[in-house]
């Protein structure tokens, strides 16, 4: 068996942190200081498919960082700080930030029931697991910072969750995903993942998802000079895959259905799978459509290749926690109902100081002022600021202006707003009420 | 030197390893779901539902003195899935004051009792519930008589107004009133019937609710044509089952009983045709969605702590979504409420089911 060197032991950091925003503790702030954070980036090559649990062994990666599974791995605080030892000192840590970081009454109390938000308040980190190969979802940009719609999620949590908390982007193959995230290596899940009754379920993966950040559906991708027009033209060919993925059963079952023998070509990781369909070892590819239109947009020629009209399915993507830590699950699901909820009331990122003015000024809108954290103790009650949703607008921007930027007409995806419109605009989209 | 270095190298990985089998302990224990409620149901052979039991269309005891309504239906849709019998419930009258406290005492198992999804309800510092999806989306209304010359909000100026205590309803009138600048008199009850009694004996010249809510209500005036909804929607309501926070396994398994009825309609499966289809998935092994979804195949009963059929069950003993809603709030109904934004979303609504898989 390799050996696993020492440093898979230490704490991170492993490397220097790379903190590409800083933050001022309160008030008065720059612009750049109201960001949510500083990113810690990840040794590139880290989350590959080959890093999937049954496959790592004990590996270990550049950077001193153990593949996930080879990393020690514990319940609560462990997992960050080294094996089970230390779970005592961490837990005095805990108790000690809690009192010194002048958190309220209501996090300390929330902190308290919660194992993932007293970890994530000891290490003052937020990890957030990612996919990180997935163009307008989570993708390595030019200047080496992770960025896309999924990212947006995490850094919108992270600013919700107060000034000290940084985040750190982990990325992760499916295959990581579930083990990451119940063995507390990650806090949430933010990668272009499907609500299932089976990851939902305790019986099953026991994840408690948030609200749907975006209703997609399996599709296939061909390239345009197949003559390949529909679902059933595929009959006898070669069909690549992403191993364990919700749209390689999809596929079987919407081509079993129709009587449609094919032979799929199953791949760990979605860069192998569409590497091998660009090197012509399949005639198509299967995924979610807006993963398709993602991985196209970087294609040589994006115009040579287009979706079958076949939507195979629901794919309802949404971020996820574990299931143990319902107030986790609850600040998470809030967090992503405030994007909603600001673009209803068409707050922007530009608009944000005006809102907030208004509400300030106006003691007659108080569902506006519950909203922005000006009166009620709507925050508290979720173990969050009182201000939790102007920080998450402030950090990202409303539901809307996320889409646009990363996945709609301002992205190389240009995909439609679809069923992801707002509920008065004919979509799925809509926030419960902030009372 | 050798048997040092082996001691370092292994010592994680043992760690690692008793953390994933005391990991995967606790997430597989035993049946494969551990909730203390549906160890509770299935100990006494009841299910305890939280209704309001006054308000047709969604809770009300029928003239054979039976509960009825769209509420009720997903309660014995539950009963049928866990227990594999829809008459297996005992049903608590709980007024909105009382619901929450019910819920959280263990005194219900489930609140399915015309319940808006708040922040403040689901939040752990708060009521600390945790909601399943939304079986009806409303929308906050006010109803005045007809002959009273009231047409909107703002003619209810200086006008007392009835309004049950304890609900978003109330807070939603002093909102808008407040953005309108219409000063109004609340007039505060701690039941639905003594608002209603108190509008229909003239204390005040309106009353607000749930648009859904005032539509059960109106047919049991004595003369309902004589009331009408003004156009102003106050609010977003939707109303959703709702459970404890402590127990996520009970909260998924009513999660999924209420998007099985979504998606038995998505899939044309009907109280009718249950039992053939069932017949059909069985002929058919390429029919994997519906094998699965019907329990012919696959684990999602096991997953959930529910029997293989509890789908089947439930559509058997209710119905599918849609059949649920003409039957008690619409065209089948006195109510006859629109389906509006409670059809499916391939339908313009906004029902959608996650994939059963």
């Amino acid at each position: 068996m390799p050996r696993l060197p020492l440093t898979a032991l230490v704490p991170l950091p492993t490397r220097p942190l790379q903190r590409l925003w800083s933050r001022s503790p309160a008030g008065g702030q720059s612009r750049r200081a109201t960001e949510p954070g500083a990113l810690l980036l990840l040794p590139a090559g880290h989350g590959r498919g080959e890093g999937s649990a049954a496959g790592a062994a004990a590996q270990a990666l550049p950077g001193g960082r153990a593949p996930l599974a080879s990393r020690p791995i514990a319940p609560g605080t462990g997992s960050r700080t080294g094996p089970c030892l230390r779970y005592g000192v961490l837990l005095a840590l805990a108790l000690a930030c809690a009192l010194l970081a002048g958190c309220s009454q209501e996090q300390r109390q929330a902190a308290a029931s919660s194992p993932t938000l007293r970890r994530i308040q000891a290490s003052g980190r937020l990890v957030c697991g990612i996919n990180g190969q997935l163009p307008g979802f989570s993708s390595l940009a030019p200047n080496g910072r992770y960025e896309g719609f999924d990212v947006d999620l995490c850094r919108a949590v992270a600013a919700a969750l107060g000034d000290r908390i940084r985040l750190e982007l982990q990325p992760l193959s499916l295959a990581e995903s579930f083990a990451a995230l119940s063995s507390g290596q990650v806090d949430l899940l933010s990668r272009n993942l499907s609500v299932t009754l089976g990851r939902d379920a305790s019986g099953g993966n026991g994840l408690s998802f948030a609200p749907v950040m975006l209703h997609d559906g399996g599709g296939v991708l061909v390239p345009r000079a197949s003559g390949l027009r529909r679902l059933s033209d595929l009959a006898g060919r070669t069909i690549c895959v992403i191993s364990g993925s919700t749209s390689e059963l999809v596929l079987a079952d919407r081509l079993g259905e129709r009587r449609v023998p094919y032979t799929p070509l199953r791949f760990r990781s979605a860069d192998d799978s569409f590497s091998a369909y660009l090197a012509g070892r399949c005639i198509a590819i299967s995924s979610d459509r807006s993963g398709l239109a993602a991985r196209r947009s970087r294609f040589r020629q994006p115009r040579d290749h287009q979706l079958l009209p076949e939507v195979l399915s629901r794919e309802p993507l949404a971020p996820a926690t574990a299931q143990a830590d319902p107030a986790w699950a609850d600040q998470v699901r809030w967090v992503m109902h405030a994007l909603v909820e600001a673009e209803e009331r068409g707050i922007r990122r530009s608009t944000l100081a005006a809102a907030l003015q208004r509400a300030r000024s106006e003691p007659r809108r108080s569902d506006l002022r519950r909203f922005l954290g000006v009166e009620g103790d709507l925050g508290a009650s979720l173990g969050l600021p009182a201000d939790f949703s102007v920080r998450v607008i402030r950090a990202v921007g409303n539901y809307g202006e996320l889409f646009r930027r990363h996945l709609g007409q301002a992205s190389p995806l240009d995909l439609p707003r679809g069923a992801d419109a707002l509920v008065r605009d004919g979509g799925l989209q809509q926030a419960p009420p902030f009372r | 030197m050798g048997t040092i270095r082996r001691w370092w190298t292994t010592l994680p990985m043992a760690c690692a390893t008793s953390a994933l089998l005391l990991a995967g302990c606790a997430s597989e224990g035993g049946s494969g779901v551990q909730s203390q409620k549906l160890s509770m149901v299935l100990g006494r052979g009841k299910l305890v539902c939280g209704v309001d039991g006054k308000l047709p269309g969604f809770s009300f005891v029928g003239p054979d003195g039976s509960y009825r309504g769209l509420d009720v239906d997903v309660c014995r849709a539950l009963a049928a899935a866990v227990l594999g019998d829809a008459g297996k419930i005992e049903y608590r009258d709980l007024n909105s004051s009382e619901r929450f406290a019910a819920l959280s005492s263990g005194e219900v198992d489930v609140l399915s009792r015309n319940t808006t999804t708040t922040l403040s309800r689901d939040a752990p510092g708060g009521n600390a519930l945790s909601f399943g999806p939304t079986v009806f989306y409303d929308g906050q209304g006010v109803m005045a008589p007809v002959n009273s010359g009231v047409r909107s909000l703002k003619d209810l100026a200086g006008k007392p107004i009835c309004v049950e205590t304890g609900t978003t309803t109330e807070l939603n009138l002093a909102d808008r009133m407040r953005e309108l600048n219409v000063a109004y008199t609340p007039l505060k009850f701690q039941t639905g019937d003594q608002t209603y009694a108190a509008y229909l004996g003239g204390r005040c010249v309106a009353v607000t609710s749930d648009r859904s809510q005032l539509a059960g209500k109106r047919t049991n005036f004595p003369d309902p044509a004589a009331h009408a909804l003004l156009p102003d929607v106050l609010s977003k309501e939707p109303l959703a089952p709702a459970t404890v926070n402590a127990d996520p396994a009970w909260a998924d398994a009513v999660r999924w009983v209420a998007y099985a009825l979504m998606q038995a309609e998505e899939l044309g499966i009907t109280q009718a045709n249950v039992a053939a289809k069932v017949t059909a998935a069985k002929a058919n092994p390429n029919q994997a969605d519906l094998r699965r979804f019907l329990g012919v195949e696959g684990e999602f009963g096991k997953q959930l702590g529910l029997p293989a059929d509890f789908v089947v069950k439930a559509v058997a003993a209710v119905g599918n979504y849609g059949e649920i809603f003409e039957r008690n709030v619409g065209s089948g109904s006195p109510l006859k409420l629109e389906r509006g934004l409670n059809r499916q979303w391939s339908q313009g609504g906004l029902l959608y089911s996650p994939p059963f898989r």
